[in-house]
């Protein structure tokens, strides 16, 4: 069963393996032993790191590995792109290095530490035997080996430029990813997209000293506030995701055909630039796979397979005093370590909020949304919980604290029967966080 | 040493190194603050090695124009005939032919297909379009000035606020600014402004002249920028309360434009506390345009309200042993003075950006230049070629001008 889970991550590393001989043709023996050996070393670590630091931690620091293999990506693509833009083609020294053994072997290794890293970090934390490790070191080294001899039957014309190569691995890390939300990387990124649009379209009006709003015209103001909007973070995220690979292909689309003017025979020269043409339309085969497992990580971020404990949020009402009594043992059990959503109406007005065992052992009592993104609300996972709108996980530890994408924490007084809540504190606590954008009647999601 | 600072300036590489460096740092910085720009402009303003770095930036494109000004000068001497030397990096192209046939079969074909031809006594110069060059430099000097801005501003850039308030003296940073004679919010101006601001001020002493202070572009008051930010009502207030029978007065500072937002006024010494705002009038008008504005207030002690309603400018109102009267009211314009030479040079760069564009686009796509050189050397002939677009149409003529050369047979197209 948890095999299974692996499936995805599998399938990544079989194709990583693939594309990296094909990349160094001619040290197919070196790669293989650096992937199997890197394969199992990342396992290994990750396994250890997993299990010694509890929380987000060790999470964060894999997000973090493969973050900064997106900007080694995007150093790459805009240096390919830089050269097939210049006048002529300089074969310049970290070229020579980028084709040697030792760069090769690297190049394996860590890719086969960080595929092994990402598969421990899909493991179940507590309940996975050392045979489980050994196991999955075994299925990845036997896929690598199957990949070495696939390699072998692939067509000779397909090639693979460095470029291509990066983007090939960096892509399928992305991925791997997605298809776990605590790893996923483009929904952060969005956020820290929206929040930069923001910053710079306020320091780019103080710096060219433009009045603020309120001299503005009203339609002029409403286009500017389509920057501060929430689809510039989408739509800027996936600029960001997509233009590396865009690069490496124009940068092939660019490069520059082999002079022919010192031949006289037509002829000869058409042949050799076809061959060039026909050569550099295959070499882009590799960066548009790439281009379409990017875009399967966007759609795989977007839309998580993963299930998550998202109840239907129950009607509670005030009494007399204005005061809402949530029994500890009534229709659901509060100190099942569950989160239990509640709607609240009072006066046409409506708080979505939920009750909650964090694994210290306290009630804790938030609003069903975050004081940063739009109302739709949280699920529970292992752990954790996410908020629906920006798939930020939070660590259940850290339910009840406030900031961030937290869910905004209600003031409330635990009893021995259950807990009571100020209607008129909640209604007010959900308007001011909420405000406009509230979804309130979708029952969160 | 001057060589190889001349050669890291002008290289083209340096300029994406740099911005490169600054983006990792803003993704660095993105990880541990969520005000990753603003903490990056801070580091930058306040260490020197990133300065340092940033004037790369300006430094960097002023090296290119001088590269770029160098070869295009060499290349025009080359195209013009006069050149002995012609570097090979100078075209996109170069060949040598071992044969010395006659340049005049070459040009008629050349001049038939489009292309503007003259010969010298050794050489054969077919040039056709219009060169990219000027837009280039326009951009050039644009991303120059864009970034020579940046960090001018960043570097440089000193602000004080200052209200200014009808009747009082201009609140100029030197201090000795004349009497603010008037505030006057009018009507829309322009496709941009929902409103115009001028501020008069009164000449400040014998030799100065009235001045007017307006909304965009910025006006400049010495060597400063006025920089107008919100607006709001310098409001006299007398009050006094059962428990407070000596009463008290005082000019408040209030933003509270536009009608509806509220500022507070702390009784010092008492519990006491007046919120204000401007009542929005029945028909429709803007009270800071019309001059007749009416205060709505609510007067808290503690927390608890003891008393609401509203005034006129001038008026008074009393209740309970209350009393609370507004004797004067004046405009006021809570202003900036901005002292930042960067801004010019930011707007000569978006001005620049708009005309390289507007030049480059249409040569660009319609007619790009493509330029041929043949010469005639003692037992050869060299060749060169470089098209700034059209290149595989342009490489194919010159390719057959070769075979032409070679063989005597026709150019075709």
């Amino acid at each position: 069963m948890v095999l299974v889970k692996l499936i995805s991550l599998f399938i990544s590393w079989a194709a990583i393996v693939l594309v990296l001989l094909r990349g160094y043709p001619g040290r197919r023996p070196i790669v293989s032993a650096a992937c199997i050996a890197g394969f199992a070393l990342g396992l290994a670590g990750g396994g250890i790191l997993i299990r010694a630091f509890t929380g987000e931690l060790p999470f964060w620091i894999i997000r973090g590995v493969v973050a900064g293999s997106l900007i080694f990506f995007w150093g790459v693509s805009v240096a390919a792109f830089y050269r097939s833009t210049g006048r002529r083609y300089v074969r310049t020294r970290d070229e020579h290095f980028v084709a040697s053994s030792i760069y090769a072997g690297a190049f394996s290794l860590i890719s086969g530490i960080l595929m092994g890293w990402l598969c421990a970090s899909r493991l179940p934390v507590a309940d996975s035997p050392v045979s489980m490790y050994m196991i999955v070191a075994l299925a990845g080294a036997t896929l690598a080996l199957a990949a070495y001899a696939l390699e072998k039957l692939l067509p000779a014309e397909i090639t693979v430029s460095q470029a291509g190569l990066a983007a090939v691995v960096v892509s399928l890390f992305l991925f791997c990813c997605s298809t776990m939300p605590r790893l996923d990387l483009f929904s952060p990124l969005t956020m820290k997209v929206m929040k930069f649009t923001h910053d710079f379209v306020h320091q780019f009006f103080e710096s060219m000293l433009i009045p603020d709003h309120l001299f503005i015209r009203s339609y002029l103001w409403d286009y500017i506030g389509l920057l501060f909007g929430n689809s510039v973070g989408f739509w800027g995220g996936l600029i960001i995701w997509f233009t590396p690979v865009v690069l490496v292909i124009l940068a092939i689309q660019f490069e520059r055909l082999p002079l022919v003017a010192h031949i006289r025979q037509g002829a000869v020269r058409r042949k050799l630039l076809a061959a060039a043409i026909r050569e550099r339309r295959f070499r882009l085969v590799i960066p548009v796979i790439a281009l379409v497992i990017m875009a399967a990580a966007v759609y795989k971020s977007r839309y998580p397979t993963v299930e998550y404990w998202d109840p239907k949020p129950l009607p509670v009402s005030a009494d007399p005093s204005g005061e809402i009594f949530i029994p500890k043992k009534g229709e659901v059990n509060l100190e099942d370590g569950k989160l239990h959503k509640y709607l609240f109406k009072k006066g046409g007005k409506e708080a979505r909020f939920f009750v909650l065992m964090t694994p210290q052992g306290k009630l804790t009592v938030a609003l069903d949304a975050c004081a940063i993104c739009k109302p739709d609300g949280y699920g529970q996972a292992e752990g954790t919980v996410i908020c629906y709108y920006c798939k930020t996980l939070i660590p259940l530890e850290t339910v009840g604290k406030p900031g961030g994408c937290n869910p905004v924490p209600i003031n409330f007084t635990e009893k021995e029967d259950g807990v009571r809540i100020d209607g008129i504190t909640l209604i007010n606590d959900w308007g001011n966080t909420v405000q406009a954008t509230t979804r309130i009647k979708e029952g969160g999601k | 040493m001057l060589s190889a600072v001349w050669s890291i300036l002008s290289s083209g590489a340096l300029f994406p190194l740099v911005v490169g460096s600054f983006l990792l740092l803003y993704v660095g910085i993105a990880f541990i603050t969520d005000d990753a720009l603003i903490a990056l402009m801070e580091y930058t303003r306040t260490n020197i090695f990133l300065t340092i770095l940033l004037s790369l930036l300006p430094l960097s494109c002023a090296g290119r124009i001088v590269a770029e000004t160098i070869s295009y000068l060499k290349r025009h001497r080359a195209l013009a005939g006069n050149a002995t030397d012609v570097p090979a990096e100078l075209f996109d192209e170069t060949v040598e032919l071992a044969a010395r046939p006659s340049f005049a079969d070459l040009r008629g074909r050349l001049d038939a297909v489009g292309y503007k031809t003259h010969c010298t006594d050794s050489a054969l110069i077919a040039v056709r379009g219009i060169s990219t060059f000027p837009a280039r430099m326009l951009f050039l000097a644009g991303t120059f000035c864009l970034f020579a801005g940046i960090l001018v501003s960043l570097s440089t850039r000193t602000s004080y606020r200052g209200t200014v308030i009808e009747g009082e003296l201009f609140p100029a940073p030197s201090g000795n600014g004349g009497i603010v004679e008037r505030i006057v919010l009018g009507k829309p101006s322009g496709p941009f402004l929902s409103k115009s601001l001028t501020m008069e001020v009164a000449a400040s002493g014998p030799g100065e002249v009235k001045e007017k202070f307006g909304l965009y572009p910025p006006s400049r008051y010495k060597d400063a920028f006025v920089y107008p930010r919100y607006l709001g009502v310098a409001l006299f207030i007398r009050f006094s309360a059962p428990d407070l029978p000596a009463g008290y007065e005082s000019h408040s500072i209030l933003s509270i434009y536009p009608p509806g937002k509220e500022a507070g006024e702390e009784i010092p010494g008492s519990p006491y506390r007046i919120m204000l705002s401007l009542a929005e009038p029945d028909d429709g008008s803007d009270p800071y345009m019309t001059g007749n504005m009416i205060f709505l207030f609510k007067l808290l002690k503690g927390k608890e309200i003891v008393l609401s309603g509203r005034a006129p400018s001038g008026g008074e109102f009393s209740q309970g042993g209350y009393r609370l009267s507004f004797p004067d009211s004046r405009r006021l314009v809570i202003t900036d003075f901005i002292q930042d030479s960067g801004v010019f040079l930011i707007w000569t760069s978006l001005i620049l950006f708009i005309v390289a564009g507007s030049i480059w686009l249409p040569v660009r796509f319609f007619y790009p230049r493509r330029e041929m050189l043949f010469r005639r050397e003692p037992d050869e002939i060299q060749a060169w070629s470089r098209a700034e677009g059209r290149r595989r149409m342009h490489a194919g003529v010159f390719h057959e001008a070769l075979d032409a050369l070679e063989t005597s047979r026709p150019v075709t197209t």
